[in-house]
């Protein structure tokens, strides 16, 4: 009965966005800022902007630049490493004038100065990839911090997992 | 000409032989890490009777504390020695065989070779003066004696003083109990640069810029460490004077700076830099200029060291595919691989007579263990089985190693000598790292 009604619910959300994006005729800015999030939380999304019209954001936030992932003593990039990056490429042609600094990160196991240097190896590869997708190498540099800073302090494989990264900050926009 | 070469170097020879024979006294152990396969002899059993007044003054409780705190220091480090066993008072013992006080022979009953006495005054209630005698308990012979006189507050190097003392007498080496470790301590996200006595007494941060500090390394004077600093937001090599504490920087390269290592004779620098698009080796001056570039290829080089007669520079390449210890000239000729057992080795450096180079290795239980191997390649030997243990150094001796281990759960310093025994643990709060031994002053 619950599961019904949730049905039903999500059913009108539905129609009823359906319905103002073909009236309304939305700006198109919207529909362009929705394709980064899962189409399942955008519904809402979409209503919410729909009543109070933005204008085109200026200004992007580190987090919405897609951390890469690496696998144990590798720097090559994996098939979701390279689709995080092409969803950094997009920002960052979106955005022509923000400079960013990519940090190499390593896990705990192997020796500081080893992760150092494979830090900084696999924060070049994300640059190479992104200068050879047609990103100015002037606006990207690197840096390695090796396994000094980890996001998960664990000593698991999944803590490992999440600490071998490529983080994008912004330097300057 | 030939023959004259010849005979000199017979004179030199047998010059050696004189000075070692004088030196070592026969039946004291003596080993280094190449003599250990030659076959096992215990440690030289010592004991050291607790200090006696033998001033006219009346002493005070912080007299009498002082002395148990100066014979507490020797005991410790002729415990901790590697051709030492400290000898403990067995009061069971002693009730057995109705020892009633513990002269030279009931010393020897409980097994000791050689008995250390001790005797202390206190001149002009400022200054502590302490005898020592060394007695052979097989012949109840005097083999030597001594004086040392300190301020009272340096009561802990005059304890070291005497036990190195011990050292030269038994074997004729020179004594570590003076020298000092550095290493990295983690201070909430900071990492500091510390250095404390070898035996972890005396800590203090050389460094609070409240940045990360990496990969201390002394220079071969003790003078000054070499260290990384991410002070200037990207990583740079700086070097700091262990007294004044003056910071100076060194390099200013684009990318990477890493992993410094003094040549012997103090005049050059090995590292790594990243300037070039990836981690190679160079070999800087002491102003941090660039002289050399001594790796040339596409994978990670890193981890230089020199060898001690700075002919060689041991460091770590993935050019295999995976981390391995490789070895070359000093002017990056002649690149050979050391390691093929062990998946990952890294982090070497040498043995103080430069014959062995001890790494890093991923050994077969899957931990990260301390491991040996010859020059030439042969004879891979692992040297721990618990925790995750990292940078191994050697002492200024060669007879010791200090490491990292996180064997009691969270990273600590520990030392230990050639043969794996005496065991110590240097820091006890669980956040130190990257330890590396200073020289003999």
């Amino acid at each position: 009965m619950k599961r019904l009604n949730l049905l039903l619910a999500l059913a009108l959300v539905f129609s009823m966005s359906m319905v103002n994006l073909s009236c309304g005729g939305g700006p198109k800015k919207v529909v362009d800022e929705t394709t980064p999030f899962d189409t399942t939380s955008a519904i809402p999304e979409d209503v919410a902007t729909e009543e109070e019209p933005e204008a085109p954001p200026e200004i992007i936030q580190e987090s919405q630049f897609a951390t890469v992932y690496f696998d144990f003593d590798k720097s090559n990039l994996r098939a979701d490493s390279k689709s995080g990056l092409d969803s950094n490429y997009d920002l960052l042609m979106q955005f022509p004038d923000v400079m960013v600094k990519i940090e190499g990160h390593c896990d705990e196991r192997g020796t500081v100065e080893y992760n150092l240097s494979l830090g900084e190896k696999r924060a070049t590869s994300c640059m190479d990839y992104l200068v050879g997708l047609g990103i100015d190498a002037s606006r990207i540099s690197t840096i390695s911090y090796g396994k000094e800073k980890p996001v998960d302090a664990g000593h698991s494989e999944a803590a490992w997992d999440k600490n071998r990264r490529c983080e994008f900050k912004i330097i300057s926009q | 000409m030939r023959f004259r070469k010849i005979l000199a170097a017979a004179i030199s020879l047998v010059l050696i032989s004189a000075t070692f024979a004088f030196a070592q006294r026969e039946g004291v152990r003596n080993v280094y890490f190449d003599t250990l396969k030659i076959g096992y002899v215990e440690p030289t059993p010592i004991g050291v009777d607790e200090m006696k007044y033998v001033g006219n003054e009346y002493i005070d409780k912080n007299d009498s504390s002082l002395m148990r705190y100066v014979t507490g220091i020797v005991k410790r480090d002729i415990d901790f020695y590697a051709d030492f066993d400290l000898v403990p008072i067995d009061s069971f013992f002693i009730k057995t065989y109705e020892i009633l006080e513990l002269d030279l022979r009931g010393w020897k009953r409980l097994g000791a070779d050689y008995v250390l006495k001790l005797e202390a005054e206190f001149p002009g209630r400022r200054n502590m003066r302490v005898y020592w005698k060394l007695f052979y308990t097989f012949n109840n012979r005097r083999i030597d004696k001594g004086r040392i006189e300190v301020h009272r507050d340096e009561w802990r190097h005059m304890a070291h003083r005497i036990s190195n003392e011990i050292v030269r007498t038994l074997t004729g080496e020179k004594g570590i109990f003076l020298t000092k470790v550095a290493y990295v301590k983690k201070i909430g996200k900071t990492k500091e640069i510390a250095i404390a006595d070898y035996d972890g007494a005396n800590e203090r941060l050389l460094t609070s810029n409240g940045s990360i500090n990496l990969s201390p390394t002394f220079s071969p004077n003790g003078k000054e460490i070499f260290f990384t600093s991410y002070l200037e937001k990207d990583p740079k090599l700086f070097k700091v004077n262990i007294a004044s504490g003056r910071l100076t920087k060194l390099t200013d390269f684009p990318g990477l700076a890493a992993a410094p290592s003094v040549s012997p004779n103090g005049k050059r620098l090995a590292c790594v830099l990243s300037k070039d698009g990836n981690s190679e080796i160079y070999v800087l001056d002491m102003k941090g200029r660039v002289k050399r570039r001594l790796t040339h290829n596409r994978s990670i080089d890193t981890a230089p060291s020199w060898s001690p007669n700075g002919k060689y520079i041991t460091f770590t390449s993935d050019r295999s595919g995976r981390p391995q210890v490789y070895m070359m000239d000093s002017d990056g000729r002649r690149q050979r691989r050391l390691t093929y057992e062990g998946k990952y080795n890294d982090s070497p450096s040498w043995s103080t007579r430069g014959d062995r180079v001890i790494f890093v290795s991923r050994s077969k239980r899957g931990r990260f263990d301390i491991a040996s191997i010859d020059t030439s390649g042969i004879d891979y030997h692992i040297m721990t089985e618990v925790g995750m243990n990292e940078n191994p150094h050697f002492s200024p001796d060669g007879k010791h190693l200090v490491f990292s281990s996180t064997r009691l759960g969270k990273p600590d310093i520990f030392t230990m000598d050639v043969t794996g025994r005496h065991q110590r643990r240097l820091t006890r709060t669980g956040n130190c790292t990257n330890p590396v031994w200073g020289p003999i002053d």
